[in-house]
This record gives structure tokens, sequence and C-alpha cells, in this order.
């Protein structure tokens, strides 16, 4: 109970500041429409922002996961060896000083118009925290831990899947609970630069059509999509974090 | 005496070091030090904070041409005891075989089992490290640190984290199963040692000194003395 609360009580507040705002300023709709407006567009168009929401939720959850097991994969590879990493991070970090507005058209021009830009947008942004948690999962084995699998004169490749990765797992997992929050940016920019269907695309339309109620409405269900895809990733690492972390 | 020391001289040399500069990266170095270790030679390792005991142990492991050291079978145990927490205490002790992708037969297990016993903690075998006290988890460490059958032991504080008794009790077990054994302690406090132990080596700026009888250094201002390099 006291945990619903929790999660309840910042969005009621929230709520509360909104409505309160609208009616002491006496904002007009089409600035900044009421709460019970935006509930009843979400209530009377459920199907529409449902449909549009299935779109945007899928291209997160895929692009979280293809982003996370790419960004992983890579970081695994040039995890062992610093010589590869010197060579590859710079690319990486050019990767993501790149704004994602600037890559949106040469995707869209690259894959086109459907799912398949939307998924490489997010997973693009997804990639880059995940490799870099990873990496610095690595890095962090203590030097004394690391002295003591020495001298039990191990195999590089067992050592690196029977200790190395599973240590540098919790971190990865810091990494995946960074990139959730941030996954749905590389979804609704995709959806805005070029599509058919998914909640950018919803609000762009809404915004063309001065229908604030709708735009806002397709904008809570993105928040509550973007929490939800958070609180798992979080559920799960928290789990592996226990079983994996070090400093027990 | 003279007998005592030609008995010492004639033993095989474990590890022989020469003109070896002791240094952090990017620091001036520390301490230049030449050694040699017998077999079956057991010494404390004392010294200041910092003055480059740990640094050591591990360029010892590591290597350097400086180092020439007759064995590859080097146990290490520190402060931390380096356990995975996913696995359980069985497979923590039988790290080695599995890390080298050797194959664990029975006698193995035979062995891991006796050494539980030896460190008290029979029945504790399934169980995961996570779980385990500090000084249930040094036990677990030195058990796997015994079960390689290491001609050359070097512990780097292993108990410092350990409460008094535990300590106490970590010391009699080292004494009982270090025997015949080459063994490097490096320690801050000449009391863990006193037990089992009776030569030190005293690492200062001026480079190693000793051997010293280790019951001497019970006397605090000695043990200074000794530590600034004066004795």
């Amino acid at each position: 109970m006291k945990r619903v609360l929790a999660y309840l009580l910042p969005v009621m507040l929230l709520i509360a500041i909104w409505w309160s705002t609208v009616i002491l300023f006496e904002i007009p709709h089409f600035i900044l429409p009421a709460p019970d407006r935006v509930a009843a567009v979400l209530f009377d168009r459920f199907i529409l922002i449902s449909a549009h929401a299935t779109t945007t939720a899928l291209e997160i959850v895929c692009g979280l996961f293809l982003g996370s097991i790419l960004g992983f994969t890579v970081a695994c590879l040039i995890g062992d060896s610093k010589r590869l990493q010197s060579i590859t991070i710079p690319a990486l970090v050019i990767s993501q000083a790149l704004p994602v507005f600037a890559i949106a058209p040469i995707l869209m021009l690259w894959l086109g118009y459907g799912f398949a830009s939307k998924l490489a947008m997010t997973s693009l942004i997804v990639f880059f925290p995940v490799t870099a948690s990873t990496l610095a999962g690595f890095r962090a084995l203590p030097e004394s831990w690391d002295t003591t699998f020495q001298t039990l004169r191990p195999r590089r490749v067992k050592l690196f899947f029977y200790v190395r990765l599973p240590l540098a797992v919790p971190y990865t997992l810091s990494g995946v609970r960074v990139a959730a929050s941030v996954a749905p940016i590389g979804a609704i920019v995709g959806e805005w630069v070029g599509s058919s269907s998914g909640l950018g695309y919803l609000m762009l339309q809404a915004n063309a059509r001065g229908q604030t109620d709708l735009m806002f409405a397709a904008l809570v269900v993105l928040c509550a999509e973007a929490l939800m895809i958070w609180s798992v990733s979080n559920r799960i690492s928290l789990r592996f974090d226990q079983k994996y972390s070090a400093n027990v | 005496m003279t007998k005592a020391i030609d008995e010492v001289q004639v033993k095989e040399t474990v590890l022989s070091i020469d003109q070896l500069t002791l240094e952090f990266p990017g620091q001036a170095p520390l301490a230049t030090i030449s050694w040699t270790v017998h077999l079956g030679q057991q010494v404390a390792l004392l010294g200041k904070s910092g003055s480059g005991k740990s640094t050591l142990l591990t360029r010892i492991i590591r290597g350097s041409s400086s180092i020439q050291c007759q064995t590859q079978r080097i146990a290490y145990l520190s402060q931390q005891p380096a356990l995975l927490p996913w696995v359980s205490v069985l497979d923590n002790i039988l790290l080695g075989f599995t890390l080298r992708g050797e194959t664990i037969v029975s006698k193995h297990l035979e062995r891991a089992h006796q050494l539980l016993i030896d460190v008290d903690l029979c029945g504790f075998q399934d169980q995961k490290t996570k779980y385990l006290s500090g000084g249930e988890k040094s036990r677990v460490a030195l058990a796997r640190a015994l079960i390689e059958d290491a001609d050359l032991l070097l512990l780097d504080e292993p108990f410092a984290a350990l409460d008094r008794s535990t300590k106490i009790h970590m010391t009699q077990l080292c004494n009982t199963l270090f025997a015949n054994k080459t063994v490097i302690l490096v320690t801050h406090d000449p009391r863990d040692a006193l037990s089992w132990l009776d030569t030190a080596m005293v690492l200062t700026s001026h480079g190693l000194r000793g051997p010293f009888d280790l019951a001497d250094f019970q006397d605090d201002h000695a043990l200074i003395q000794a530590l600034d390099g004066d004795l």
C-alpha cells in the first residue's frame, strides 16, 4: 500500500498543480487543457490512442532490447583489450555526440518510414549507456581479486566468462536502467521525422489540427509507457544486482 | 646458530629478487630491494602503510625481470577473500580447476571436503558465499589457496578486517595448515604473526632490512624504530 502511495502521490500532486493552474489563470483549453478534458479524450478515443501507443511501445521495447544486446556484445568484444577500446571508444563517443535529430533523416533515407528506422533510432540511443556501463564493470574488478585469480593460472576465456562477465552484469543492468529512461526519445524523434503511426505521429497530427487535448492525452500515455518500461527493467536489474554484485 | 644458518643456505631457493625497484605509477621510487626466500621459509614482512609491501607481492605474482621465481604455483590471500557470490562454497574452493579448464575428479572433491573440515566449515559446501560471515569467507579463501597445493604462499594482511577472536582462530589454522610451506605474510601488526612465525623482514625507504626476530617487535618502541629504518 505504501509503495502504491509513493507512486501515486507525486502523480496526484502534479495533476493538482496542473488543474489549479488552468483554473486560477483561466488558461484556454487549446493552450493547456484541464486534466478532465484529457481524461475524457483518453476515454473517448481509447482505441485510436491505444493503437498508436502499441506501435510506440513496441519500438521502445524492441529498441531497448536490441540496443542492450548490441551494447553488451560490443563491450564484451572490446572489454578484454585496451587497444581495441582505444580504437572503438572514440567512434562510440562520436555516435553519441551527434544529435538524434541530425541522424534521423539519414536513417529514414536508409531504412524507410516504417518500424526499422525507429528501431534503429532507439537502439542507437540505448547502445552507448549499455556499452559504457559494461566496460566500467570490466574495469571495476578490484585489483586484489584480479591478483588472486591470476595465481589460479586461469585460461583467459574461462576467466572472462566465469568471473569477469558475471561481475560486470550489475553494471550492464545499471546502463539498461539509464537507457530505459531515454529510449522513448529515439522512438518519438523517429516518429516525428517520418512515420504513419505511433504516439509521436499522433501528437504531430493533433498539433496540426489544434487538438491540444489529444496531444496531451498522447503525452500522458507516453509517460505511462516510459514509466512502466523503466520500472520493469529496474526490477529485473535489481534481481541480478543482488546475485552478481561483488560487494557482498 | 652457525649450523642453523648453514641449513637455510643449503635449502632450495624459491624466490630470488635482485635490485627490484618498488614504485607506484607516476610517483618517485619507494625502495630498491634484493631478497632470497628459501623453500620452507616463513617470514612476516613488516612496513609502514604505503611502503610497498603489497606492491612487492603483486610484482612477485605478475613477474618482473628482477624477480626469479622457481615456481608457478603461488597462492595469494588478501584482505578481500575474492569469492564469487553466485556459486557455492565448494565451487569457490575448486575455482582454480574450473578456470584452468581441468576436469574435477573425485580426488579433488575429497581434498576439498577434507579442507572444509580443516577450516571448520564442514556442512557449508552447498551454501552461497554471500551468506557467510567475514571469518567464514576468509576460511573459504584459505581452503581455496590450500587446494592449489602452492609452493609459495603470499598473504597480504588476509585477516586485517576480522575481529580479534576470529583473527586468533585464523592464525591458529594457518599455524597448522601452512606447516612446511613457504610463506610471506604482509602485516602491520606483528601480533598477527607471532603465534606462527619467528622471523620478520622490514621494508623501509632504505630497502629491505632483516631478518629480525619477530618476538622483538612486541615492544612498540622497537617496532617503530624498525619501521623507520633505524634498527
